[in-house]
C-alpha cells in the first residue's frame, strides 16, 4: 500500500501487512488436521455419553432377553457371561480397551460383532443419505436460481408458502402418503426389501429419499434463496454485467457461487440430523440399515450394538460439518476454515 | 428549450443527455419518478463532477449510462442519452452488450462489494481482457501485469492470485479501476468510488482518476458527496437536487458564482477547517423525498431567496445564465452577486 494508514500503530500494522501480502496463509491442512482432532475428541463424549444413557435407562439385556420372570441364577450367569457383572467403570475400560484394538464388542443378543453389523447395515444408511442430499442438490439450487432471477410477480409469495408448508409436515406422515401413492395405487416403486449393489439400489432409494426432499428443499432453497438475493443487491453483480460476461459463468461466478457457502454449511448439519432421522425412513421402507438396527438395540439394550453405532454416528455428525466447512471455504474464499 | 444550447457550444461533446426521466413502473398506472429532467453533457477527456444530496438520483444516472436499471426494475421514461450516435436511452439488451465495457466502464462505489469475492484479481481483470478478442493465455496475464501497474499496484504478481478480501482498500479500488479501464472505453463510470476509504487512500484515488484522464484521454464521471474532492478533480460540475439538474458548469465558475440557491447551501454546508469552531451549518430541512417533490422549484421550501413564483407551475428547467454555466434558479440572475 502506498498511502501512509492512519490510526493506531496496531491497525495500521495490520493495514501494511493485508495490503501487501493479504492475511497470512495459515495451511489449510493444518486447519484439517485441528478441526479432525476435535472432530474425533466430539465422537469420544458422544461415545461416552451413548454409555452411560444406556445404562441409566431401565432394564437391561439380561431382563430384556430372558423376561421379567426368569430364575435368579441363570440371571446371574448370563450377566457374568455378558461381562456385566463387573462395575460400570470396569466395563467401561473394558470397551475401551477393546475400541483401541478396533473390536467394538459383539451383539449380546445374537452374538454378531458389531463392526460385523456395520459392515453390512452402515452402506445402505450412507446410501439412503447420499441420494437424498444429491436429490436435495440437484431440485434446490435450480429453484432457488429460478425464483430469485426470474422476477415473476407473485412467484416468491408462492415459494415462500409452498415451502412453510412443506417444512411443516411430519416427515413419517409424507412418508407413508408417498409410500401409498407410489408403491401401492401407482406401483411404481417397491414397498420393501433392498438391493445392495450400485444400479439396482437406487430403485429402492429414490421414494425414501423423496420422503427427505421434502424436508430439506424448502429449507435448502429457501436459505439459498435469499443469500442469492443478497447476492444479487451486491455491487459486483452490477460490475460482472458491465464487464459482460457470459451468461452461464455469469450465473455461476457471479451470483450462485458468492451465495452458496452458508447453503452447503447448512446442509451439512441438515446432513448429520438425516443420519438419526433415517431410522424412521428405514423402518416404514422396510430398509436394512443401521439405524433400524440401532432401534431393535435399543429395545434389547443391546449395550455394545448402542454403543458401536451411536459411536460411528457421532463420527459421522462431526465429519460431515467438517466437510461442509471445507467445501463452503473452497467455493467461497470469504469463509475462513476454523 | 434552452438546453439545446449546450451541445452547440463545443464539438468535444462525448455524451448528451437530454431530459432524462428514470423511474419505476410500479403498477401499470403507477409510475415513480426517480429522475425528472437530467440534462448535460460529457465532454471528451474531462473528469465530470455529479455532486448532490443522498437521494438525488446520482445513481439512477449513472446506472442509466451502463444499462443496468432493468436489474433494479427501474427504466427510462423518457429522454435521450446521445453517445456515438447511439441513443443509449433506447438501447436493447442486446445492443448494451457491445457498450458496456468497452466503451463505458464501471468503477463501483464500494471498494469492499465491488469485486468478486470468489474470484482472484488475475481472473477478473483477464475476464473482461479476454472477452472481445480470442487471446492466448500468456497475452492475458501480460496485459493484465500492466493493467496492475497502471493503477499502481506494486507487486502484482503477488496481487494477481489474491482474492479481493486479502487486498486492503485502496488497493482493492485500485484493482476496480483497472477492471474499468481494461477494454478501452471511453467513460468511465465511476460512482462514489472512495466510499469507506480514508481521506489520504482517497486522494490517490482520485489522482489516478486524473492520471487516467490525462493519459489514456478517457472521460470520467465521478460522483460525489464531498465538494472538496469535486473542486479539486473536477473540470466541470453537475449538481442534482431531488430528481433534477439544478447547476452544471465548469467548477471554477461554480464555486465563484454559484448560481443555484442549492449550490449555495452546499458550498456554505462544508466543513470548515481553517476555522476551528467555527459551527457546522447544515441545509435546512430534508431533501423531498422521491415522489413527494413539491410544485415548482422543488427547492423552494427549503431555500433562503424564495420568491411567489417559485411555488407555483412546473420545475423550472436550466437556462445559461451564464456562458457555459447553467441554472434552474428561476432569479439565478440576481444570485450572481452573492456568493461569498
Ligand atoms: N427500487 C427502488 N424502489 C423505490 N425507490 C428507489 C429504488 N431505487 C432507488 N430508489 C430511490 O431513488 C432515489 C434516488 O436513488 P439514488 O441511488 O440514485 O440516489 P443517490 O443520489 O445515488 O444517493 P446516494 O448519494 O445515497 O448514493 C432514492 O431516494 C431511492 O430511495
Ligand atoms: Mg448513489
Amino acid at each position: 500500500m502506498t498511502a501512509t494508514p492512519i490510526g493506531s500503530g496496531v491497525e495500521s500494522a495490520v493495514r501494511a501487512q493485508e495490503g501487501e501480502d493479504g492475511p497470512r496463509p495459515q495451511p489449510t491442512w493444518e486447519k484439517v488436521l485441528r478441526r479432525t482432532g476435535r472432530a474425533i475428541i466430539v465422537a469420544f463424549w458422544v461415545m461416552v455419553v451413548a454409555f452411560m444413557l444406556i445404562r441409566l435407562s431401565p432394564g437391561d439385556p439380561v431382563s430384556a432377553a430372558l423376561g421379567a420372570d426368569a430364575a435368579p441364577d441363570t440371571v446371574a450367569a448370563a450377566r457374568k457371561a455378558l461381562g456385566l457383572d463387573v462395575d460400570p467403570l470396569t466395563q467401561f475400560w473394558n470397551y475401551l480397551t477393546g475400541l483401541f484394538r478396533g473390536d467394538l464388542g459383539a451383539s449380546l443378543i445374537s452374538g454378531v460383532p458389531v463392526t460385523e453389523m456395520l459392515r453390512t447395515n452402515m452402506p445402505v444408511t450412507l446410501w439412503l443419505i447420499f441420494t437424498s442430499v444429491t436429490m436435495t442438490l440437484v431440485i434446490s439450487l435450480p429453484l432457488a436460481m429460478f425464483i430469485a432471477m426470474a422476477r415473476i410477480p407473485g412467484l416468491p409469495y408462492l415459494f415462500r408458502t409452498l415451502t412453510a408448508i412443506g417444512l411443516a409436515l411430519p416427515s413419517f406422515l409424507v412418508a407413508l402418503i408417498l409410500l401409498y401413492q407410489f408403491g401401492l395405487i401407482w406401483q411404481v416403486a417397491p414397498i420393501f426389501g433392498y438391493d445392495p449393489t450400485f444400479p439396482a439400489n437406487l430403485q429402492y432409494l429414490w421414494l425414501p429419499s423423496l420422503v427427505n426432499c421434502v424436508v430439506l428443499v424448502p429449507v435448502l432453497s429457501r436459505v439459498l434463496y435469499s443469500s442469492i438475493l443478497d447476492t444479487l443487491e451486491e455491487e459486483f453483480v452490477e460490475t460482472g454485467v458491465v464487464r459482460g460476461v457470459r451468461w452461464n459463468r455469469f450465473y455461476w461466478l457471479y451470483v450462485l457461487r458468492p451465495s452458496l457457502a452458508p447453503t452447503v454449511v447448512l446442509l451439512s448439519y441438515m446432513m448429520g440430523v438425516m443420519v438419526g432421522s433415517t431410522v424412521i425412513l428405514e423402518i416404514i421402507f422396510a430398509l436394512p440399515g443401521i439405524g433400524r438396527e440401532l432401534v431393535t438395540a435399543v429395545t434389547m439394550r443391546d449395550y455394545p450394538v448402542v454403543q458401536g453405532i451411536i459411536l460411528v454416528f457421532g463420527i459421522l455428525v462431526v465429519f460431515l460439518s467438517l466437510i461442509g466447512d471445507i467445501v463452503a471455504s473452497l467455493l467461497d474464499p470469504r469463509v475462513r476454515l476454523t | 428549450m434552452s438546453v439545446n444550447a449546450m451541445a452547440s457550444e463545443s464539438s468535444d461533446v462525448l455524451v448528451e443527455i437530454r431530459d432524462l426521466v428514470i423511474g419505476i413502473q410500479r403498477t401499470r398506472k403507477d409510475r415513480l419518478l426517480i429522475v425528472e429532467s437530467a440534462n448535460f453533457d460529457i465532454r471528451r477527456a474531462e473528469i465530470l463532477g455529479l455532486v448532490g444530496e443522498s437521494g438525488s438520483g446520482k445513481t439512477m444516472v449513472c446506472r442509466s449510462l451502463i444499462g443496468t436499471l432493468k436489474r433494479r426494475s427501474a427504466s427510462i421514461f423518457a429522454g435521450t442519452i446521445k453517445f456515438d450516435g447511439m441513443d443509449l436511452a433506447k438501447l436493447e439488451e442486446r445492443q448494451w452488450r457491445s457498450v458496456r465495457g468497452s466503451r463505458i466502464g464501471y468503477v463501483p462505489q464500494s471498494a469492499l462489494t465491488g469485486a468478486n469475492p470468489v474470484m482472484t484479481v488475475g481472473k477478473q481483470l483477464g475476464e473482461a481482457i479476454r472477452r472481445n478478442r480470442k487471446r492466448k493465455e500468456k497475452d492475458v496475464r501480460r496485459r493484465v501485469m500492466e493493467l496492475l501497474e497502471l493503477v499502481h499496484i506494486r507487486r502484482p504478481e503477488v496481487v494477481y492470485d489474491q482474492y479481493p478480501h486479502q487486498l486492503s482498500g485502496g488497493m482493492r479500488q485500485r484493482v476496480m479501476i483497472a477492471a474499468a479501464i481494461t477494454q478501452d472505453p471511453d467513460i468511465v463510470v465511476a460512482d462514489e468510488p472512495t466510499t469507506g476509504l480514508d481521506v489520504t487512500v482517497q486522494a490517490e484515488i482520485m489522482k489516478l482518476l486524473k492520471e487516467i484522464r490525462s493519459e489514456l484521454k478517457m472521460s470520467v464521471i465521478l460522483v460525489s458527496h464531498d465538494l472538496a474532492l469535486i473542486d479539486e478533480v473536477c473540470d466541470r460540475l453537475v449538481v442534482m437536487h431531488a430528481g433534477t439538474c439544478v447547476e452544471v458548469g465548469s467548477v471554477s465558475a461554480v464555486a465563484r458564482t454559484p448560481l443555484h440557491p442549492y449550490t449555495i447551501a452546499l458550498n456554505r454546508s462544508r466543513i470548515d477547517i481553517s476555522t476551528p469552531g467555527a459551527p457546522l451549518i447544515t441545509i435546512k430541512g430534508n431533501p423531498p423525498a422521491v415522489g413527494e417533490w413539491p410544485a415548482g422549484c422543488r427547492f423552494s421550501d427549503r431555500c433562503d431567496f424564495v420568491q411567489q413564483d417559485c411555488t407555483v407551475g412546473r420545475n423550472p428547467v436550466l437556462v445559461e445564465v451564464r456562458p457555459n454555466h447553467w441554472s434552474a434558479c428561476l432569479h439565478a440572475e440576481r444570485l450572481g452577486g452573492t456568493s461569498e
